[in-house]
């Protein structure tokens, strides 16, 4: 059924459902998520619609459920998520929850609002008893001051402070008015200021901090505030100084002048804070408790409200029949799946009671339908890199299913090292094996869910890295040696092995081929010999640079291969002749038969003849600019006969592909247009694969006319012009491509090479130093620090930022290099009406 | 220094983010299509449902219904706020005191409409919740202490930055209805003033679009004042003294303007500059007219949409928030047409775009 090779066959259906039946048979099928509803009424507006009260409904049901759950946030309380997803009740239920949310509301309302009130009061008593506590010992102080102005001669008037001197010359509290409240601690500044300004320096505050914050009771926030004493003389002052309190919302409270009055006033208020504690936690206990039992359902709650919101959303996109009796609807589904929305449909109408079935038709039409891709979690993260370039048109080739394999392959070419592929296939393992909890738990780190989401391509780009690293012989940048050497010190002098005095004595010691090498090849990989020689990077660099040509070119062969197949398909066999043919032919003429010879160059020659062996750059160079010198050196002669005459034979071919791929094609589109010829073969390419043309059931609104293979006739606009300009763009691009592409191709080599650098340096500046000391016990104290060192340079910079560079490489690679030899992209996605889909991304409309 | 020569080069490296921003935000204002659907509301949660669709969003969503005017227009300028304090924010210098400036005209309105409030024996209480947010400032809520405007510098606005603007007003004079007009328009022309020296300071684009709104912002002041002196005490000389001086009227138009003693005379100053010429000529008090201040308006929102035509400016700040002031009037015009039920001048909003 689902195949990845090409998108799903879909086609446009119209349906007719019964009024009654219409809610249950959206519900089902948005349960099974396959069906792309059209708007039928694009230009009506979002409250000029049928079913707009229920949405409206529904918006008010989901504010009163955002305002239970603001309330249960706000207490800590935790919300029940038991994974379950209940259908979507029935449009009479909707009445019931309606009330349900309606009667939480209103208790929780209630509830607010007394409890608002009890804390405000107990702000109150609070604040009061701390400006009771405050103030008495403004007045001890003042007291104090007072008797040891009038006990201690020796201070001069000068030295008195205000209130001392005040209540010196005419008895405390006799004149003075004064004030006592809160205000906001921040405040205070600029309180004091504007005092000063107002009342021109006559009036004396004192303030103190409140040690612990104070709950506000509206916002439920602590603030800090202070208590503040104000003194003053004369009513004026004292009502400027009450609208300046006013004005910086200070609380004032009435403070008793004398202390008696003052210690009676605080043990009432600590009894009566003691009474509202108990009724304060009495409300608090209530509204725990309905909080409690609301958390319990409200996540099945949203569910179910945004469930009736989908399905009426869906219906307001529907036409109403003349007769007002039923609703028409047209989708996009899957050819595949027509039985299952059929079932889908019936179960609906069961469910509603409705005797009439429902009806699926399915319509012809000229539109280009959506572009459906099955996928499961393995095949996701490759669709959607083929898809972050741009989504298939419909039924191209999906490049996914190559990529992958091709992906993590060409990813671990860059990023070969055995050790570095381990780390990440582990920590790909590790993702794959723990996802469901992974999933449960709802990580909300943006960065974690791109790597969680990408764990199989992750997977695949560590195995395979693992395979390349055995390959290039790294493990660390160190090579391992498995299977022994091929390799064995024979000293060419001499014959014999070279003895230790000399291994040891001299830095450079060449092992000839002719003698050291001494069994067969190493099996697998890179002999681990190599690592030890000077020369390794040559050897390396001159294996891996010709390996990434031979992959790039065979996946650019590959490419136009699959262009080859998407011209078959739509039957356009123009683009075989016009386009596929001399493509491959081009191709092959520069850079197959560089391939050919790569690989003749590998079996020809052996250690005898290596330094004459021509240059396959320069040689390659030197062909396209037909320079064929006889009496040159060795590395530009041939490499057989007639080599010359041949080149110039592919050269010559290669360039006249050119003016082929560039005017055949324009030039006989319009050869037809004119004189009308396989105009037919023309137009069916447009809707050649649509359905079979014999089950085609083309129905215009209920008059049940049936129009069997009708073909959608779609007349062009012929513009020679721009069929030109674009053939001419794209064969520009494929041939320079071609060159541009093929070089570019040799990033393989060179992230390769810096990635194997770079781990080597690290090997050697860091770990190395630990392992080379000589210091005897000490060396081991070293090496663990060292270690530490190494090892997180390895994860960060080897693992994590080279992984992401290599991985940026393998995606240019796909997109740029091998896509544009076949792929379009220029699709819609195909996205169902699903409520699964809706509850991932909650809904936003 | 030479990036006073030519600030446009290095405005990126401090503004350019908030640039972006703001064009953004700009993006987000309502078009025609828009206010056409909005004018076929049948009813307030109409209205809620298509601006949801907007990039208002959900804005709405978490009010009750029955929704009612005050209630969206206390949205509308609550997501403005946000939107602005987000942009002073994360501003550096001379951003930062620029977006200050805008601010400064809402201290203006906040003061003025909390002593005319005071002036009517109103609660504070019930005044505080009418002010622009953009426009409070601590001492605020305690300008009723005030009786005189000397009582009212010196308790109140002298920690403000409005205080330079104050110098002239300063009298013993009790606050009566036509000191705070005085009071208000003095204040408008010094900050004006200022705002327009400030500007030119700036020099490069800034100047050169900040000019040109700011000039226009005082010619309209400059008649309005004109226009509306006409039947009250104001004598001639104190009225050519609200005029703001940085406008393109200055000097010979605002000569002209304090001789004036009826309308046809401000016209006949109008007449003299083409662009003003064709706002007086497009109004009328007729029905089916645009009455004077509506063209203005329109006027106004042409020179904004303007200022977005230059980059590396901070126009776009100043004419980003009197776009979306106008936006806000608008939507409430329509949501006040639509509870009252009184269709038929709902169509005179000031589209935008």
């Amino acid at each position: 059924m689902g195949s990845m090779f090409r998108s799903e066959e879909m086609t446009l259906c119209q349906l007719f459902l019964q009024s009654e039946a219409s809610y249950a048979c959206v519900s089902e099928l948005g349960e099974l998520g396959l069906v792309q509803f059209r708007d039928l009424n694009p230009d009506v507006n979002a409250f000029q619609r049928k079913f707009v009260n229920e949405v409206r409904r529904c918006d008010e049901m989901e504010r009163k459920l955002r305002f239970l759950e603001k309330e249960i946030k706000k207490d800590g309380i935790p919300m029940l998520d038991t994974g379950d997803n209940p259908d979507a009740p029935a449009p009479r239920e909707m009445i019931d929850l309606e009330a349900t949310f309606e009667k939480l509301e209103n208790e929780m309302k209630e509830v607010n609002a007394n409890s608002e009130a009890l804390k405000r009061n107990f702000l109150e008593l609070t604040e009061l008893k701390h400006i009771l506590r405050k103030t008495q010992t403004f007045f001890d102080e003042a007291e104090l001051h007072h008797s040891q102005a009038l006990h201690d001669p020796a201070l001069t008037e000068e030295n008195l402070g205000l209130l001392g001197e005040e209540a010196q010359r005419t008895g405390q509290a006799l004149r003075l008015g004064f004030v006592a409240g809160v205000i906001l601690r921040e405040r205070i500044p600029a309180f004091e200021r504007m005092l000063w300004r107002v009342c021109r320096g006559n009036v004396f505050l004192r303030q103190a901090e409140i040690d612990n914050p104070l709950e506000d009771p509206v916002t439920g926030d602590q603030v800090d505030k202070s208590v503040f004493i104000i003194f003053f003389q004369g009513e004026q002052l004292k009502s400027r100084v009450k609208k300046i309190c006013e004005g910086f919302r200070a609380t004032l409270y009435p403070c008793p002048e004398t202390p008696a009055e003052r210690r009676e006033m605080a043990i009432g208020v600590m009894t009566r804070i003691e009474d509202l504690n108990t009724v304060l936690s009495q409300t608090q206990d209530h509204r725990h408790r309905v909080l409690v039992a609301a958390a319990r359902n409200i996540k099945v709650w949203f569910i179910k409200v945004r469930k009736i919101k989908a399905i009426y959303h869906t219906l307001n996109m529907f036409n109403l029949d003349v007769t007002q009796k039923c609703l028409i609807a047209e989708c996009w589904c899957p050819v595949g799946d027509l039985d299952r929305i059929q079932q889908a449909l019936r179960r609906g109408t069961e469910r509603s009671g409705s005797s009439v079935p429902s009806i699926l038709n399915r319509m012809m039409t000229k539109q280009v339908p959506p572009t459906y891709n099955r996928t499961n979690k393995f095949t996701q993260a490759f669709q959607n890199i083929v898809d972050a370039y741009g989504v298939a048109s419909y039924r191209e080739v999906n490049p996914a299913l190559y990529t992958i394999i091709s992906f993590p392959f060409l990813f671990a070419v860059m990023f070969g090292d055995t050790g570095h592929g381990i780390i990440m296939f582990l920590f790909a393992l590790a993702l794959v094996l723990k996802e469901k909890q992974i999933q449960a738990k709802k990580i909300d780190n943006e960065i974690f869910e791109i790597f969680f989401s990408g764990r199989y391509v992750i997977l695949l780009m560590g195995a395979f890295s693992l395979y390349t690293g055995l390959l290039y012989n790294d493990f660390y940048s160190k090579s391992v040696n498995i299977f022994g050497s091929a390799w064995y010190p024979i000293d060419p002098q001499t014959n014999n092995t070279y003895t230790l005095k000399t291994l040891n004595g001299s830095e450079n010691l060449v092992l000839d081929v002719g003698t050291s090498y001494v069994s067969g090849p190493y099996p697998f990989g890179l002999d681990p010999v190599w690592s030890m020689s000077k020369n390794k990077i040559t050897v390396t660099n001159s294996i891996k640079m010709k390996l990434s040509v031979i992959l790039g070119v065979s996946q650019m062969f590959f490419g136009v291969g699959l262009s080859f197949i998407n011209s078959r398909y739509f039957n356009k066999a123009i683009n075989i002749y016009c386009e596929f043919i001399p493509q491959v032919i081009f191709l092959f003429c520069m850079f197959g038969y560089l391939i050919i010879l790569i690989f003749v160059k590998w079996t020809t020659f052996t250690y005898k003849d290596t330094g004459n062996a021509p240059n396959l750059l320069i040689g390659l160079i030197n062909m396209v600019l037909f320079s064929y010198d006889e009496n040159a050196q060795p590395s530009v002669r041939p490499f057989y006969a007639g080599q010359k005459g041949f080149q110039i034979f592919l050269v010559l071919l290669a360039l006249a592909c050119v003016p082929w791929m560039w005017f055949a094609k324009p030039f006989l589109l319009r050869h037809w247009h004119r004189y009308g010829q396989f105009k037919h073969q023309q137009l069916s390419v447009q809707s050649g694969d649509l359905v079979n043309h014999a089950q085609e059931i083309n129905q215009q609104g209920d008059s049940g006319m049936m129009a069997a293979g009708e073909l959608t006739d779609i007349e062009e606009e012929f513009n020679f012009e721009e069929i030109f300009v674009h053939q001419s763009i794209h064969t520009i691009e494929y041939c320079l491509g071609c060159i541009s592409h093929t070089a570019s191709y040799l990033r393989l080599w060179a992230l390769s090479l810096a990635h194997a650098q770079l781990s080597e340096v690290l090997w050697k500046m860091v770990l190395h130093i630990g392992l080379a000391m000589d210091h005897g016990i000490l060396g081991a104290f070293f090496i663990v620090p060292l270690f530490a060192f190494w090892a997180v340079l390895t994860v960060v910079v080897l693992v994590v930022m080279e992984g992401l560079s290599a991985f940026l490489h393998a995606l240019r690679l796909h997109w740029v290099e091998f896509q544009s030899k076949f792929y379009a992209g220029e699709g819609y996605k195909f996205q169902p009406f699903s409520f699964e889909n809706m509850m991932e991304y909650a809904i936003e409309d | 220094m030479s990036a006073y020569a030519m600030p446009e080069m290095y405005f990126n490296i401090d503004h350019g983010y908030l640039e972006g921003l703001v064009r953004g935000f700009k993006g987000g204002i309502l078009k025609q299509a828009d206010y056409l659907n909005l004018v076929q509301c049948e009813s307030l949660d109409d209205l809620k449902l298509h601006l949801q669709s907007t990039d208002y969003g959900n804005f709405l969503a978490n009010e009750p219904s029955p929704l009612t005017v005050s209630v969206i227009d206390d949205k509308l300028k609550e997501k403005l706020v946000i939107e602005f304090q987000h942009l002073r924010n994360h501003c550096l210098e001379p951003l930062a005191t620029f977006l200050d400036y805008i601010t400064y005209s809402y201290m203006i309105d906040n003061i003025i409409l909390l002593i005319t409030g005071t002036l009517h024996q109103r609660p504070i209480n019930e005044l505080i919740p009418k002010c622009h947010p953009l426009g409070s400032f601590e001492q605020m809520e305690a300008i009723h202490i005030a009786a005189t405007p000397a009582e009212l510098y010196n308790a109140v606005l002298v920690d403000t930055p409005l205080a330079p603007y104050f110098i002239d007003c300063i009298s013993e004079q009790d606050l009566d209805e036509m000191n705070i007009e005085i009071i208000r328009n003095t204040l408008y022309k010094a900050y004006l003033e200022d705002f327009y020296s400030f500007c030119s300071e700036l020099g490069g684009a800034t100047a050169e679009v900040m000019c040109d709104a700011l000039a226009f912002e005082a010619d309209r002041r400059a008649f309005i004042i004109t226009i509306n002196s006409f039947g009250t005490e104001l004598t001639k000389d104190d009225r050519a003294k609200l005029y703001p001086r940085c406008g393109k009227l200055n000097p010979y138009g605002l000569t002209q303007l304090g001789r004036a003693d009826d309308y046809d005379q401000v016209r006949a100053v109008a007449d003299i500059y083409g662009e003003y010429k064709e706002l007086f000529e497009g109004s009328g008090t007729n029905p089916g007219d645009k009455t004077l201040e509506d063209r203005f308006f329109d006027r106004e929102v042409q020179l904004m949409k303007n200022s977005f035509m230059q980059q590396f400016q901070m126009g776009t700040f100043y004419s980003y928030v009197k776009l979306k002031e106008q936006e806000n009037r608008n939507i409430v015009w329509i949501a006040e047409c639509v509870a009252q039920r009184h269709r038929a001048k709902i169509d005179s909003y000031i589209p935008i775009f």
